[in-house]
């Protein structure tokens, strides 16, 4: 069968009234949470997680496709309306989209940035149906050398590339592999780093990690440095934009588009490089009124940014479902929750749950037509998400992290666990460790463990077998160069202070 | 004995260094049932763990020769701001007790509990409101996910 029946398949098992309801409860939760301030889609992704555990997989996985595209789009909004900088990836958005705010065009930045993140969304969705067959095809002839070799460079690069400090990045890397080991050896039954506790030798469930670390970090670290004064919120009416913001919007989505779906299928490439550069495109392509306004708010840095960032959004779901490989914190928190299904993404899980798998992309597309349709009317409902009291948004998150830990096992050790890791994201942010190295660590380690093995056991313990595959070998020389790119990153950093405003420092 | 060379990020770095022995350290532990082709199960936990003892030794060299990480900004926090440790520990105390009275509180007093102290903790001025919105919130989480998703949580006190 072909891709394109595959995904028609795929639409005829989404578009059933009760997944499309399912959809419909993803988009909108996943935005309602993402516009929260301090709640990015990572965090937004691992808080929802819990309520998908008692539907079934297919469902599940719908409502996981619409809360991922929903936390992307609720970021912008909280960006562009929100005078303080925000998570790293809408940081970008917020450069020129929060200047338009405040002169009064909040209406026209909120539509530029649905209708660029639909535009790009979908595009690169269809991008990924074109894609993902194809790296299934090459990844078939994998062997666990070649998938070791990947794991390392998934590791290298999110940790070089994430943290201006590679130590620091290596160190979150390093945290989260540790988390990763406890618990029962999966090939020969041992316990390891249990400290005798019996509820840790099932290992640390990653909706802990991550919920800890997101969360319950966050709520510390805000406990620690809350923001006093009450937050400025641009006021907004309905999101829409005339003739002329068409024009200046469509080459910059199409641009946007361009750089963050291969970023985003790139480990370690993420949102934040794209978004950049999309931004420091769109800045020297500049021409006449989108020439004075840039700095002061010109919609192309609104449309450009925000176009890129949903197209790595697609862009990262080809390594994830052709490789199981989480190129993202995000994507490491959905490649768990095909785990809790008992599914492992890779070139076999095209094979195996053709159904699933293509009901999901499709319900992307469904998921993306729908979050525009919800966002442009419903701008000034999110503005008023934006008002609510701080004390009593963190309270409201600790006690759906609470919830959704508890729920997974019923177990009030887990509620401690969570508090020690809550401790530690508190530290990494304080600090400046990225905390995606961690989730990504956690989550790949054990099957990082599992290919080495597999690798050295078939060659008898002869270690050259790592690199007897070219895939394998350019990898790994791959990875060595991850860990040198601060210094490249350091020069374009130079220049892109030159290039953008204020913010930076 | 807190010198001049003291920064409270060299606690963490600390944290990473300790980890690294404690891996190599636990794992010796584990009896290695290695087969007689490839590695047993000591093997990835000793790599981690050393390459833990090497990035915390680079760490803890990058604090003292003065390298700081960036914290992170995040839209409710002020970057410049002194730490307020005394809300992070009233967080912190808050959360600890809801965890270690669940089981007898139960879900809906413990979780209103939970809010009520942690929004008071950062700063909430209307203290009844925020009794009325923690009590609506553990009352209609209990609902709607024992009732409507089928999660159990404990129903403590009430339920007796």
């Amino acid at each position: 069968m072909t891709s394109l029946q595959l995904l028609l398949d795929g639409f005829a098992a989404a578009l059933t009234p009760v997944n499309l309801m399912y959809a419909l409860i993803g988009v909108t939760l996943g935005t309602l949470v993402g516009v929260l301030p301090g709640i990015g889609p990572a965090m937004t992704v691992a808080l929802l997680l819990p309520i998908t555990f008692t539907v079934p997989p297919a469902s599940a996985f719908i409502m996981f496709a619409g809360i991922y595209y929903g936390g992307m789009y609720g970021g912008s909004t909280t960006s562009i309306l929100l005078n303080t900088p925000g998570e790293s990836a809408s940081m970008i958005t917020a450069l020129e989209g929060n200047k338009m705010a405040r002169r009064g065009r909040a209406a026209q930045a909120l539509a530029t940035a649905a209708i660029g993140s639909f535009v790009a969304g979908t595009i690169a969705t269809a991008l990924l149906v074109v894609a993902a067959p194809a790296v299934v095809e090459v990844a078939i002839a994998f062997g666990p050398e070649d998938y070791f070799a990947l794991a390392v460079l998934a590791f290298t690069a999110v940790s070089s590339v994430l943290s201006r400090s590679v130590v620091r990045g290596l160190a979150s890397l390093g945290l989260g592999l540790a988390i990763g080991l406890i618990g029962i050896d999966q090939q020969t039954g041992q316990a390891r780093l249990t400290l005798g506790i019996p509820q840790l030798l099932d290992g640390i469930d990653v909706v802990i990690v991550a919920v800890g670390l997101f969360a319950l970090g966050e709520a510390l670290y805000v406990a620690s440095r809350l923001r006093h004064a009450a937050p400025e919120v641009a006021p907004v009416g309905r999101a829409w934009m005339g003739r002329a913001d068409w024009r200046r919007s469509w080459r910059p989505w199409l641009r946007g588009t361009a750089l963050g779906f291969p970023f985003g299928a790139l480990p370690g490439g993420g949102a934040e490089i794209p978004t950049f550069l999309s931004y420091a495109a769109e800045r020297r392509l500049a021409r006449g009124v989108a020439r004075e306004e840039y700095g002061k708010g010109a919609i192309e840095g609104v449309a450009g940014p925000e176009a890129a960032n949903n197209a790595s959004a697609a862009g990262t779901l080809v390594p994830l479902l052709t490789l199981g490989l989480p190129t993202s914190a995000t994507a490491a928190i959905l490649l768990a929750a095909f785990q809790q299904y008992g599914l492992q993404p890779g070139p076999q899980l095209f094979d195996h749950n053709p159904a699933l798998v293509w009901a999901m992309i499709a319900s992307l597309f469904i998921g993306n037509t729908m979050l525009l349709v919800l966002n442009l009317p419903m701008a000034p409902l999110w503005a008023r998400v934006l008002r609510v009291p701080r004390p009593y948004l963190y309270a409201g998150i600790v006690l759906f992290a609470a919830l959704g830990v508890y729920a997974l096992n019923g177990s009030v050790v887990d509620l401690f666990v969570l508090y020690v890791l809550g401790l530690l994201g508190f530290a990494m942010r304080r600090f400046g460790l990225p905390v995606a190295p961690a989730v990504i660590g956690m989550i790949l380690g054990p099957m990082a463990e599992i290919q080495l093995r597999r690798a050295l056991a078939i060659g008898a313990g002869d270690v050259s077998v790592l690199v007897r595959s070219p895939i394998a070998a350019v990898l790994l020389v791959l990875s060595a160069l991850a860990l040198l790119a601060p210094l490249v990153r350091k020069l374009l950093a130079r220049r892109g202070r030159a290039a953008a405003p204020a913010r930076e420092e | 004995m807190i010198g001049r060379w003291w920064r409270p990020e060299l606690g963490l770095a600390a944290v990473v260094l300790v980890l690294g022995v404690l891996v190599v350290i636990g794992t010796l532990d584990v009896s290695a049932a290695a087969s007689q082709l490839g590695v047993g199960p000591r093997f990835f936990p000793m790599l981690v763990g050393g390459a833990m003892v090497l990035i915390g030794l680079f760490y803890v060299a990058d604090v003292l020769r003065g390298g700081r990480g960036d914290p992170e900004e995040s839209e409710d926090v002020d970057a410049e701001a002194p730490t307020d440790w005394r809300g992070v520990l009233l967080v912190s105390g808050v959360f600890l007790a809801f965890a270690a009275l669940l089981d007898v509180l139960g879900w809906i007093i413990g979780a209103s509990l939970l809010f009520f102290g942690v929004s008071v903790a950062l700063g909430a001025e209307h203290r009844l409101r925020a009794a009325v919105v923690a009590v609506v919130l553990g009352v209609t989480t209990y609902l709607l996910f024992v009732n409507g998703l089928g999660v159990t949580l404990p129903g403590g006190v009430l339920a007796r």
